[in-house]
């Protein structure tokens, strides 16, 4: 089925009858099934959740088809002692985009970070658990980190491109890591890298010019060419897309629908349209746990967990 | 007697303050005020002392003259009769007598019977001129506090009128600095001028021989003087480059130490004791760079000057064998101690300054702390450390103390770092210390080189903190 976000005028002043297979409504507006149940329970005193009644890792979720990329178990983090994630156990299959959702603080950035071990780089952080990649611990002694980061790209929420030029931001991880000795070659590099983030077009003829005066939305696209380069196995996203406008938006989230057919892409979104436009699993935390996990269909439509059907219809977050 | 008027003073404008507030307050009712009644107490306040420290104001800049005028409008014959210096010693003593204290001189006949009569006239315009202007000075608080409480009124606006006041003290204390900065630049430049009178620009900045010395009989050996400040330009610039030499690797390593790889336990230790050193006076390093860093630099290069005496390289070993204490090397390298501190803390606040997103784009990249810095940060942060070094630059070259103690006093045109040089700064504070001829060409070249210096300071301060300014504009 295809997944149909925002309705239209049209649809919204219509009085026929609502269909129940019919798309989510998202902006504030209440699926279908959750109507119901909120009616029932209009009379119940809201409450907040806490941590301590949330149950632990949750039941069975329907497993990812496909081969497995990244395999975590039981990952929790701390902060100078405190923890921010607890227990998560997570499957992220290759050549898929996987979404992390939730409310802020709940821990979905922080898990993105451990797999690429970017919780390394602050004072006061520890990962514990094991996250296997291919199989591999990536937290092992044995595994270096800066190698590890060069198969794991990522790309943060403003664009942060060096204030160098264009070209240089491209080239900047295959020289880094000494990829690329002929300098023919590097222009092979950092042509193909920028083709594929659908930036060329519109640099080719001033790749000499600074990056900081390129758009948003095109610095945001640069800074994945700049990862698409080292040719990493998997791209890591977090709200790639929350400091740009809609258009540019929706140029990223064609970016990432194409870049799903070479990487494993894991995205970390505030925006649930965004998280059911371009992914095609979703895991949904919350207070530093994992919730839920499923085909981003199962999870919009028939989300099994309460907290989840609230989140993602707008009751909070 | 000026405690009292102003004790009294202080007294009037509380009472302004106090009954402002509160005829405010009573004025205020059944009507919707504009401003609280501390605003009106408060002007009220401002009008009671501003007057009145105007008149205090003018009266100690007008008492003085005043007081001559009187005196010698009455003075008598026979002691107007006097040449000028006696008539003014007589009157010194007449206002010694007048405060009880004995007469300096003994004066003749007549002069001697007037000497009582005069010190009375004397105490007498003194206590008129007090009075008057404490009376004046209380007359000016009263007209000034009346006009205040005419003035408030439900409507009256006391809360902007108190702000306008606010704003315009506020104006003159700033525009004291910027004049008296103004007022050293044209002092610099009215004296640099003089000198400039008798010695040609050209012969000061091109000539190559300094020596200010300007003997006392036209016939003696060096009667000219020579005002050739190259070597000066030339040793600053030595001990500059020295201490650059020293400050800037060291400096700027630390900070990317400091702001990149210690840890916060590590920063917290280091950073204040980095700006203890900076704190330390400048005369402190100029002990250790005469006592301490003088003797260990001489003995080294003595030593290796007698190990290579008699060898092939016998002509080197002769020189470092008779290298002494005071060399631009000792001064340069303390100096450069010296700016480390200063080089440290600017390049790590520029440094810090560089947004976590580019450290964390780079390490997200596979790249390694020390590649981050080299390729992003030392790029991303160079226009402020290049700004930052220009500072440190215009400091070695202001710099006085450590020269003069370490550097020595000839004015050798040279760039061997061995050598005795001299720099602008030692210069100036030779010509200019003792008992000194304030109109020979000798001491005038003082204020010569201290323009020079300051205008090549100035420059380089506006350039530095253009470019600090516009790199710091770039993340904003």
């Amino acid at each position: 089925m295809k997944f149909r976000i925002f309705r239209s005028a049209e649809d919204q002043t219509g009085s026929g009858p609502v269909d129940p297979t019919e798309t989510p409504r998202m902006g504030g507006q209440l699926l279908p099934e959750a109507t119901a149940t909120s009616k029932a329970k209009a009379t119940e005193e809201p409450r907040a959740y806490e941590a301590s009644d949330l149950p632990g890792p949750t039941v069975v979720d329907s497993p990812p088809v496909g081969p497995i990329k990244i395999a975590a178990r039981d990952v929790s983090v701390f902060y100078e002692g405190k923890q921010a994630l607890y227990d998560v156990s997570l499957d992220i299959p290759d050549k898929t985009v996987t979404a992390l959702i939730g409310p802020s603080g709940c821990g979905k950035s922080t898990f993105l970070r451990t797999m690429n071990r970017m919780n390394d780089t602050i004072s006061g952080a520890k990962v514990t658990g094991r996250i296997a990649m291919d199989g591999e611990d990536i937290n092992d002694r044995s595994i270096d980190p800066v190698l590890l980061r060069a198969r794991v790209g990522m790309v943060f929420q403003r664009p942060n491109p060096f204030p160098k030029s264009i070209y240089e931001n491209v080239a900047y991880g295959p020289k880094i890591h000494g990829l690329v000795s002929a300098k023919s070659e590097m222009d092979g590099v950092v042509e193909s890298a920028l083709k594929r983030a659908g930036l060329w077009d519109e640099v080719a003829d001033r790749l000499q010019s600074s990056a900081m005066g390129l758009s948003g939305g095109q610095q945001q696209r640069l800074v994945i060419a700049r990862a698409i380069a080292v040719n990493p196995e998997v791209i890591l996203m977090d709200e790639p897309c929350s400091a740009l406008d809609p258009i540019a938006t929706a140029r990223i989230e064609e970016l990432i629908d194409e870049l799903r057919e070479r990487f494993c892409i894991v995205i970390v979104t505030h925006s649930m349209a965004q998280a059911a436009r371009v992914s095609q699993r979703t895991a949904f935390f919350h207070m530093g746990r994992l919730v839920e996990t499923g085909d981003t269909e199962d999870i919009f439509q028939n989300p099994r967990e309460r907290r989840t059907l609230d989140y993602i219809t707008g009751r909070f977050g | 007697m000026i405690w009292i008027y102003l004790l009294f003073l202080v007294a009037l404008g509380a009472a302004a303050f106090l009954g402002g507030r509160e005829l405010a307050r009573r004025r205020a009712v059944g009507a919707k005020p504009h401003s609280r009644p501390g605003q009106h107490g408060a002007y009220a306040l401002i009008w009671v002392a501003a007057p009145a420290l105007l008149v205090l104001i003018l009266l100690s800049v007008f008492a003085t003259p005043l007081e001559r005028q009187l005196t010698a409008a009455g003075t008598p014959e026979a002691v107007a009769a006097l040449e000028p210096f006696r008539r003014d010693a007589f009157f010194a003593d007449a206002h010694r007598v007048g405060r009880g204290e004995p007469a300096l001189q003994i004066w003749e006949r007549p002069l001697a019977e007037q000497l009582p009569v005069e010190a009375r006239r004397m105490v007498s315009i003194e206590r008129t001129l007090q009075w008057g202007g404490g009376l004046g000075a209380i007359l000016a608080a009263l007209i000034g506090g009346l006009f205040a409480f005419s003035q408030i009124k439900p409507q009256t606006r006391a809360r902007n009128r108190v702000e306008g006041w606010v704003y315009g003290a506020l104006f003159v204390c700033s525009a004291i600095a910027v004049l008296t900065t103004l007022g050293i630049i044209a002092s610099l430049a009215f004296d640099s001028l003089r000198f400039f009178q008798k010695v040609p620009v050209f012969e000061f900045l091109f000539g190559t021989q300094w020596s200010p010395q300007i003997a006392i009989r036209a016939d003696q050996v060096g009667s000219t003087g020579a005002f050739g400040a190259v070597p000066l330009f030339a040793g600053t610039l030595l001990i500059m480059l020295i201490a650059m030499c020293v400050a800037a690797p060291i400096g700027l390593l630390s900070a990317i130490y400091l702001s990149e790889y210690a840890g916060r336990t590590t920063r917290a230790v280091i950073k204040p004791l980095l700006e203890i050193l900076a704190g330390v006076p400048t005369v402190v390093y100029g002990f250790f760079a005469a006592l301490t860093v003088g003797p260990i630099l001489r003995v080294f290069f003595n030593e290796i000057g007698l190990f290579l005496i008699g060898g092939p390289l016998d002509g080197l070993g002769q020189y470092l064998a008779l290298v002494q204490n005071q060399m631009a090397l000792t001064a340069g390298a303390v100096m450069g101690i010296m700016l480390i501190p200063f080089v440290s803390s600017l390049s790590d606040d520029i440094l810090n300054a560089v947004p976590q997103s580019l450290r964390d784009g780079s390490f997200a990249m596979g790249a390694t702390k020390s590649e981050t810095v080299k390729r992003v940060l030392l790029p991303a942060a160079l226009p402020g450390i290049a700004g930052a070094l220009l500072l440190a630059v215009s400091r070695a070259i202001g710099e006085t103390m450590i020269v003069t103690m370490a550097a020595g006093l000839a004015a050798n045109l040279t760039f061997n770092p061995l050598d005795t040089v001299t720099t602008v700064t030692v210069q100036i504070v030779t010509l200019l210390t003792g008992d000194q001829e304030f109109n020979s060409a000798k001491t005038l070249s003082a204020f010569g080189l201290g323009l020079t210096l300051f205008l090549a300071t100035l420059v380089l301060n506006i350039v530095a903190h253009r470019i600090v300014q516009t790199y710091r504009e770039q993340y904003d």
